[in-house]
């Protein structure tokens, strides 16, 4: 029997799970990227987030059912899954946060870069997201989640809170929370952002 | 009125509020009387103003950061290894299950092959297949009293598990464990032996004239081994 695209995600499982190729590959074609970016964003590692989408999706090969449709969505599944791979992996290297840009973390600093900037104002702004990001992964856990899902994913408090298995209130007092940390860290960048703000 | 963002409604609103309404920027963006309020406040008030300008620029440098990795997933080495464990479990479990089915088919086989060895063994020594069908014919023995009676054990010759040797057709009787051999290579010898010996050989004996003298005649086959046993009609 040919597979649809609609297919619903626990049909697709279900499929699997018995074996079926076809299926698998679009269960992980449809959420190898949304958690990719969820652990790279989280981890501020490359490897590490490629370590966690294959643990996750190993899951799904070896112990499919610890999936419950009942219980919530398959993507909701998958995120918590890799939620939790992401919290063994920052207690496990908890200090190890890239404070600086790397070429290969999976980050394209250059790809936002206008090109009628100057050196100066390329480089204020490089350092400035740097430092952004280096903010972003030094928030705690709780903060750092919904941040990343609903400023960088840029999920609705709804889907957010359907992710995360909490209340859509808990989002947002862990995102005003979140904001008001990154606020306090980046503090002392404060006439930087004006003077490129005043630049463009 | 209160909002989630604790905004009362009432204009002008305070620092607190509107703090709270720019680090809640959605709703902001969403209320149109909240962003009216926000925007009197920025106006008044220098340092709020500033502080949303801080908050601007971080939310401009959060998407700026999201946009980075926007179309950032997972390289493709990680597809090929989940891939090869999807293919390996899948193989291995099919493996498994055949192994499985071939081994109980193979069980199956043997089980058939030895129930029609073990058939034709019996049917080969004469007994019956159906032991438990003899119950009644059990108790049927080899009636060796010989001319004591008058009787002989003429006509005796298969009954379930207990072995009779005949003495009326002529025939002989296998003995437990031998094999028929042929007859040219085979010696008939009469023996004179007490009855209670035919128990060795592994005949019901009565024990009562256990001590007679019967004669017996023995197939012995070209090893001197006795191969089989015939009663003769007439016991001396």
């Amino acid at each position: 029997m040919p597979i649809e695209t609609d297919d619903r995600d626990d049909v697709l499982l279900r499929r699997s799970a018995k074996g079926d190729q076809d299926a698998f590959a679009l269960l992980y074609r449809k959420y190898q990227a949304p958690l990719y970016r969820f652990a790279l964003r989280m981890t501020g590692q490359s490897w590490a987030a490629e370590e966690i989408v294959q643990e996750v999706f190993l899951i799904v090969i070896r112990e499919p059912r610890k999936f419950d449709p009942n219980r919530g969505t398959l993507g909701g599944f998958l995120y918590g899954v890799a939620r939790n791979r992401v919290m063994k992996h920052l207690e496990r290297s908890p200090r190890d946060l890239p404070l600086t840009e790397e070429t290969d973390d999976g980050f394209s600093p250059d790809t936002l870069a206008s090109k009628e900037m100057t050196p100066v104002e390329w480089a204020e702004l490089h350092e400035r997201r740097a430092r952004v990001r280096a903010a972003v992964l030094d928030l705690p856990v709780e903060f750092r989640e919904a941040v990343v899902l609903c400023e960088l994913e840029e999920m609705s408090y709804e889907e957010a809170a359907s992710t995360l298995d909490c209340p859509v209130g808990t989002i947002r007092s862990r995102l005003h929370r979140g904001r008001a940390l990154l606020l306090a860290k980046l503090e002392m960048l404060r006439e930087v952002p004006r003077r490129v703000h005043a630049g463009q | 009125m209160q909002g989630n963002n604790g905004f009362t409604g009432r204009v002008p609103m305070t620092c607190e509020e509107f703090a709270l309404a720019c680090l809640e920027a959605r709703s902001a963006s969403e209320d149109s009387a909240l962003r009216q309020a926000v925007l009197e406040h920025s106006r008044k008030c220098p340092h709020c103003a500033a502080l949303q300008v801080n908050l601007q620029t971080l939310q401009d440098d959060l998407r700026y950061v999201g946009l980075e990795t926007k179309d950032a997933e997972a390289p493709s080495r990680v597809q090929m290894r989940v891939m090869q464990e999807f293919r390996t479990k899948h193989r291995t479990a099919k493996a498994r299950r055949f192994a499985l089915i071939g081994s109980w088919g193979l069980a199956a086989a043997a089980v058939v092959v030895a129930v029609v060895s073990w058939t034709n063994w019996r049917h080969a020594n004469g007994l019956s297949v159906f032991p438990g069908r003899a119950g009644t014919e059990q108790t049927a023995k080899v009636d060796t009293n010989g001319p004591s009676d008058g009787q002989s054990a003429a006509g005796a010759l298969v009954v379930g598990d207990t072995l009779v040797a005949s003495s009326a057709s002529g025939d002989f009787t296998l003995l437990p464990g031998s094999t028929p051999s042929p007859m040219e290579d085979a010696t008939v010898v009469r023996v004179q032996m007490q009855r209670g010996a035919l128990g060795a050989l592994g005949f019901t004996v009565n024990e009562e004239h256990a001590s007679d003298l019967i004669q017996v005649d023995l197939l012995v086959g070209d090893d001197g081994l006795p191969q089989a046993v015939r009663l003769p009609e007439t016991v001396e």
